[in-house]
């Protein structure tokens, strides 16, 4: 045994068997395998991503917005990519990040609803319980290291309650009533927390929405990966609604002045 | 015997993962003994509980990717470790002795550790290298030793416990293991003190010191050991030399516990504490010095506030 | 040798650290378990609302701290595993097998561990307070106060000194007390949350301090903290409080 303590409760470095003691099927790698010996290749990396999403409490709900590009690395491959998810109909759910994972997990939470429906036993999913599916799928994909590389936003409205909580590809889960992902976590969040907190009971629909297209632009403005297209979900007790796709109206003309900003060279 | 190691048996690891990452897809297998009073081990029946492992090629490198804060400072899981054990036989039985302290890199985690795994009335295990490996395999060999005696109307004698523990953690070898451990009793032959470690080392004999602090402890073990010790002489010379240790090296010290096994069991001698020990020793127990182990020795007659004994009279006179 | 033969593949990382603290104390006849609320990621507060520690029985509480998805999954399951033991036997399983079962559940993770460090506080069988400390792969001890998590090593000095009294001598005729009176120890809780929050980053929010008192005992001056709750299930038993407060949130 190794007497130094500070080698001590953990695995011994296999590179280094000083005495060839190591069994031989524990090897790390015996020599070079079949292109396919391997079999399923896990955890690959995110491809045709989405950015942020963003998510606030208001008087009557739950309002998200997302905009409407995937990217393909910098490139802005998909820009009519809808990122928000109507399930059920008390349910919103919007993602960033791998967007073919986004479309196994709605796939899979059409799987779920269908037999849910078919049960025909009263019971309705709501976000609640749909936030706590997606927990465990993402924490069990996570665990097989074979993660579905999302942070979904789940917003909801069902019997009078509302419902707004986080779930992402390592199953961490919290809720607050201001939630961002991704650029947004640090660009959008604190924007909107100072118009949000404490004020969750008292915001109109209107206000709601001028406080996530502000958002949305400060994120067109610096998030290299976001687009000036985007949609805003509502989900009240009238149940979900999802827009159809609004334009940002920017303004560039302040980048003229600007040395390193705009055309000018040098 | 277990599902684990069937897992990692066969001859070709990755097929075999991939096996095994099946069983773990149908999410960890809950036996009917969980369901009841069994809510830990289950049954032993069934062998020893199945371990979840990563699904990555290499699941050791895995673990030591998280785990190792010796090649990589900013990992997460600080696993604790530490120590300075020893045990010896002499005419009157073992001695053990461990010191107490538990760290995490420089971070002093624990000052009260029990290193000292109590098997059974009559066997002993100590500590060194990953806490919860000895921990939970000491406690899992107590409850063999116990079926043991079921199955065989006696007790199991210190080498067959200590061969069961070597064979178990050698079952586990190069999955990241660490413990190294004397395991003390007194069985048919008299008194034994075995050596297991996670290598599957297991050697049989008279003295042993194990853990970063064991060469300080060697140092007093050897220049006082004989064999016809009396109780006294042998449970001093196992606190000096914890003291020792505890006193030398960084990694080990706060507090020592002494043990003593006699032919009807072990039994609990006491809980020094390091620094006590240094100024005032152990105090009015068998065979103690009557002083301090280290600062009188070192002081004495240098200080005014540690006056030499016949030079004080003189000191008293000027004044 | 690994790198010759597969193509460099960047490795998932499925674990995070999600900051806060947790710490619990044990007296002669209760036992306090607390933890702040604060969700952390790097530099981003998560939320600030994420509770830490749990009720499971009437007389015990676990206080969870690392990462939040293992934590709130390893919980999840020691509850499970609980109500099974409740179902089997009619009865809440002791303190000390609540204990031992943790041990298990985390070294069944020994390969591929729970980042999560527990701190598991209540009223043994013999009416002690109690408080076990595990490391993430499941040793654990029993102990009379721990701090874990991510300003534990400015905590824990914090209670060596005013629970073990370590570097302290008492008054000449004097000794130290073996057991603190439970108003003492509550102070000793809150001095060390707001101490922790002011100087780390990922402390603060709010408070979550769980109080557990032994079967027939008085509120012991809890009944006039301000923003306690009551959470006992049985009567005649142990009973479990909750004490909720603020701490800074910059």
């Amino acid at each position: 045994m190794d007497h130094f303590p500070t080698n001590w409760g953990r695995p011994r470095n296999d590179a280094f068997d000083a005495y060839a003691t190591h069994p031989i099927h524990q090897r790390p790698y015996n020599g070079p395998k079949d292109t396919f010996a391997d079999g399923v290749q896990h955890t690959q990396q995110p491809i045709v991503t989405g950015t942020s999403v963003l998510a606030i409490k208001y008087k009557d709900g739950i309002m998200m917005a997302a905009d409407n590009l995937a990217s393909y690395g910098s490139l802005a491959r998909f820009k009519d990519v809808q990122r928000l998810h109507p399930v059920g109909q008390y349910t919103v759910i919007g993602a960033g990040g791998d967007m073919s994972d986004f479309q196994y997990i709605q796939h899979i939470l059409e799987e779920l609803s269908i037999s849910e429906i078919s049960a025909q036993d009263g019971h309705e999913l709501g976000p609640v319980e749909i936030h706590e599916y997606m927990s465990q799928v993402m924490y069990a994909r996570r665990s097989k290291m074979d993660p579905l590389w999302n942070s979904l936003i789940i917003g909801g409205f069902k019997d009078g309650k509302r419902f707004l909580s986080y779930v992402d590809l390592l199953g961490t889960t919290y809720s607050a009533s201001t939630l961002a992902t991704g650029y947004g976590s640090y660009i959008a969040q604190p924007l909107l927390r100072k118009a949000v907190e404490g004020y969750e009971d008292t915001l109109t629909e209107e206000q709601g929405r001028k406080i996530l297209e502000d958002s949305m632009r400060v994120l067109f403005y610096r998030d290299a990966r976001s687009l000036n297209k985007y949609q805003i979900a509502t989900i009240t007790g009238a149940g979900v609604s999802i827009s159809d796709s609004l334009h940002l109206e920017t303004t560039w003309s302040f980048a003229e002045g600007i040395r390193g900003y705009g055309a000018q060279t040098q | 015997m277990n599902t684990f190691v069937q897992r990692f048996a066969g001859s070709s690891a990755s097929k075999e993962l991939l096996a095994g990452n099946a069983s773990i897809t149908e999410d960890e297998d809950f036996s009917d003994a969980a369901w009841g009073s069994e809510a830990g081990f289950g049954s032993l029946a069934r062998g020893v509980p199945s371990f979840m492992v990563p699904s990555v090629p290499d699941p050791a490198s895995f673990l030591r990717l998280h785990t190792d804060d010796h090649a990589d400072p900013s990992c997460r899981i600080k696993i604790q470790h530490g120590t300075t054990t020893l045990a010896f036989r002499f005419q009157g039985g073992v001695i053990v002795a461990v010191d107490s302290r538990a760290t995490a890199g420089s971070y002093v985690a624990s000052g009260t550790v029990k290193k000292v795994i109590e098997i059974n009335p009559y066997l002993l295990g100590t500590m060194a290298g990953g806490a919860a490996d000895c921990q939970y395999w000491e406690t899992y060999l107590g409850m063999h030793c116990r079926l043991h005696e079921l199955r065989n109307r006696e007790r199991i004698s210190v080498s067959a416990a200590s061969k069961y523990l070597s064979n178990l953690v050698y079952s586990y070898k190069g999955m990241g293991l660490s413990m190294g451990t004397m395991i003390c009793g007194w069985d048919k032959t008299g008194p034994a003190v075995f050596y297991v470690d996670s290598d599957g080392t297991r050697l049989k004999g008279d003295l042993f010191s194990v853990g970063s602090g064991s060469t300080f402890a060697y140092g007093v073990l050897d220049q006082g050991y004989r064999w016809d010790l009396s109780d006294e002489e042998a449970q001093e010379l196992g606190r000096r030399s914890i003291y020792a240790a505890g006193h030398r090296d960084a990694f080990s010290g706060n507090t020592c516990n002494l043990y003593h096994v006699k032919e009807n069991g072990w039994e609990f001698i006491g809980n020094y504490d390091i620094t006590t020990l240094h100024y005032d020793g152990p105090g009015n127990v068998a065979g103690s010095p009557g002083h301090g182990y280290g600062y009188d020795l070192r002081v004495e007659g240098h200080s005014s506030a540690n006056p030499p004994p016949a030079a004080a009279p003189v000191v008293a006179a000027q004044a | 040798m690994a790198s010759l033969a597969h193509p460099q593949q960047r490795q998932f990382n499925p674990y995070s650290e999600n900051g806060g603290t947790i710490l619990a104390i044990a007296g002669a006849d209760f036992s306090v378990i607390a933890g702040d609320t604060r969700q952390s990621e790097g530099y981003s507060i998560q939320t600030r609302y994420a509770p830490k520690v749990f009720r499971l029985t009437d007389r015990a509480v676990l206080a969870v701290n690392g990462f939040a998805a293992d934590g709130n999954m390893f919980v999840k399951k020691v509850k499970q595993r609980l109500e099974w033991y409740r179902h089997a036997h009619a009865k809440d399983m002791p303190l000390r097998a609540i204990a031992r079962l943790i041990q298990t559940m985390l070294y069944a993770r020994r390969f591929f561990p729970y980042y999560v460090y527990n701190i598991l506080g209540g009223i043994e069988e013999d009416g002690t307070g109690a408080v076990y400390s595990f490391d993430p792969v499941g040793s654990y001890e029993r102990e009379a106060c721990r701090a874990a998590g991510a300003a534990s090593s400015l905590v824990q000095p914090f209670l060596d000194n005013q629970i073990y009294f370590k570097n302290q001598r008492p008054a000449p005729g004097t000794s130290h007390p073996v057991h603190l009176p439970l108003p003492t120890v509550l102070s000793i809780v809150i001095d060390s949350f707001t101490s922790a929050t002011e100087r780390h980053i990922e402390v603060g929010d709010g408070l979550e301090i769980y109080v557990v008192l032994a079967k027939g005992r008085n509120l012991q001056g809890l009944e006039g903290i301000r923003g306690m709750q009551e959470l006992t299930v049985t009567e005649d038993g142990e009973r479990v409080f909750v004490v909720r407060r603020e701490l800074k949130k910059d």
